[in-house]
């Protein structure tokens, strides 16, 4: 009797253990905002203390593109540099100052007003991206030497960064 | 399996196959049609090539204007038959401010060129477009004129179009009452005609003896091939009776088997010459020299 008793338990956990299985579950999500450079910038230099992506200085504005497949459902976060990837050692402290802007949309009845809705914290704007399509913004860029101190001599390079926030 | 993966394979080659064979369309995107102003022809904007079909339309521009202004952009086709348009977008500026910007790329499935009428920007309301730009994409395929290639679905051979001419019709200097010919011109036109008339009768009379001998020649040759074959026919029916005659001098009998032994035995140990034999061959001997000596004489 006790051995048909084990039997029986030896054979119940045996059948516990082969009907535990685990079903995978996998998903993509594909994603509804895509950011792309459009226009690198370049840092023009008007004075010995001055960096600036301003095209009357002699600098080229860096524009970013944002295409989004969902509307309402996205911020656009851009956030200008404060501080260089890249440079020589510097010699004071550097001030910084940015601002981005919306410079084209692909649907103007609808995005036209980006520009009036955006918000600003610091160095970061954040735009609203209620609608379908694509939008090109541009950043400024401006680096002052403390002291009006001359820049070393040198490679400067600094990075915008930009983000896409879901609501 | 194999033959599934096989049979698959060849399909899926099947189609490359047989468009390489005909002439591809391919593609392409016109200049700027706003860059000399905010109207357009379509006809200077648009290639030549025929079968030609205009598959969408990038445009860009910058409002000039005030946030308060009301304003709409048409970016626009009239229809070639003047009914409407064949193409139009349109952004709504009013309550936004200007200096944004527009771009846009709008598909458009492939509408013929003969369609198309003339192309605008056309503002409604307060404010001006700046740095408009308006590109055509399109598709051109070759072969819509057959024609175009041998390669072309329903390409024909042309035949070359000759024209009747009729002899009568043509100019004859000789027959132009304008053309003023002295008496002696005359005379040498119409003895050389005369005489041209001769060589022509002259070559005829030839060409018919020509074909006459010919013809005999042929008749003959036909009545020589006749004779010949029947002497033929004769020589073998001789032939043939001959041959039957010497078939029935033979006997037909059956030679037994076994040995054959000799039966003829000589008892004498030497032979006595023949001395008839012996005048007989002597006297042909003499006879043969006599004529091989006659031919010397």
């Amino acid at each position: 009797m006790l051995k048909k008793a084990s039997i029986i338990v030896a054979m119940s956990l045996f059948a516990l253990s082969a009907q535990a299985v685990d079903v995978p579950i996998s998903g993509t999500v594909q994603s509804r905002c895509v950011i792309t450079t459009d226009t690198p910038g370049t840092y023009g230099n008007p004075n010995a203390y001055t960096l600036t992506t301003s095209a009357s200085d002699g600098g080229v504005q860096p524009i970013v593109r944002y295409d989004v497949t969902l509307a309402d459902a996205y911020y656009a976060q851009i956030t200008t540099p404060t501080s260089f990837s890249t440079s020589p050692s510097l010699n004071d402290t550097v001030s910084w100052t940015g601002s981005t802007e919306v410079s084209s949309v692909s649907d103007a009845t609808n995005m036209a007003g980006y520009e009036s809705a955006k918000t600003v914290s610091g160095q970061t704007t954040q735009f609203d991206l209620t609608a379908t399509g694509s939008t090109w913004f541009k950043s400024t860029s401006v680096a002052t030497n403390g002291g009006n101190k001359a820049f070393p001599g040198g490679n400067y390079s600094a990075t915008i960064e930009a983000v896409c926030v879901a609501k | 399996m194999l033959k599934r993966l096989l049979l698959g394979a060849l399909v899926g080659f099947l189609p490359s196959y047989c468009y390489s064979d005909n002439i591809a369309p391919y593609y392409g995107t016109t200049g700027n049609a706003a860059q000399s102003g905010l109207s357009w022809s379509m006809k200077d904007v648009l290639p030549a090539p025929p079968g030609l079909d205009i598959n969408g339309v990038f445009y860009r521009y910058t409002p000039n204007k005030n946030t308060a202004d009301d304003m709409k952009v048409h970016v626009q086709n009239e229809r070639a038959n003047g009914t409407g348009y064949v193409f139009r977008d349109t952004e709504d500026w009013s309550g936004h401010p200007g200096g944004i910007e527009v771009r846009k790329v709008i598909g458009i499935g492939d509408i013929p060129r003969e369609a198309w009428g003339n192309g605008s920007i056309e503002v409604e309301g307060t404010g001006t477009v700046d740095d408009a730009t308006v590109i055509y994409s399109y598709k051109v395929d070759p072969c819509y004129d057959p024609q175009f290639s041998p390669s072309c679905p329903g390409y024909k051979t042309p035949i070359p179009d000759i024209p009747t001419v009729n002899l009568d019709d043509l100019y004859d200097a000789t027959k132009d009452e304008y053309v003023n010919l002295n008496d002696e011109e005359k005379l040498s036109i119409e003895e050389n005609e005369e005489r041209l008339a001769e060589e022509e009768e002259k070559e005829k009379a030839e060409a018919e003896e020509k074909k006459r001998k010919y013809r005999l020649e042929k008749l003959m040759s036909i009545s020589d091939a006749a004779a010949l074959f029947a002497e033929t026919q004769i020589i073998e029916q001789m032939n043939g009776i001959m041959q039957d005659q010497l078939n029935n001098t033979y006997l037909a009998a059956t030679i037994p088997g076994g040995q054959y032994k000799e039966t003829i035995r000589l008892v004498d140990a030497k032979l006595p010459e023949n001395k008839a034999g012996l005048r007989n061959g002597l006297a042909q001997q003499i006879l043969h020299e006599k004529m091989v000596s006659q031919q010397y004489k």
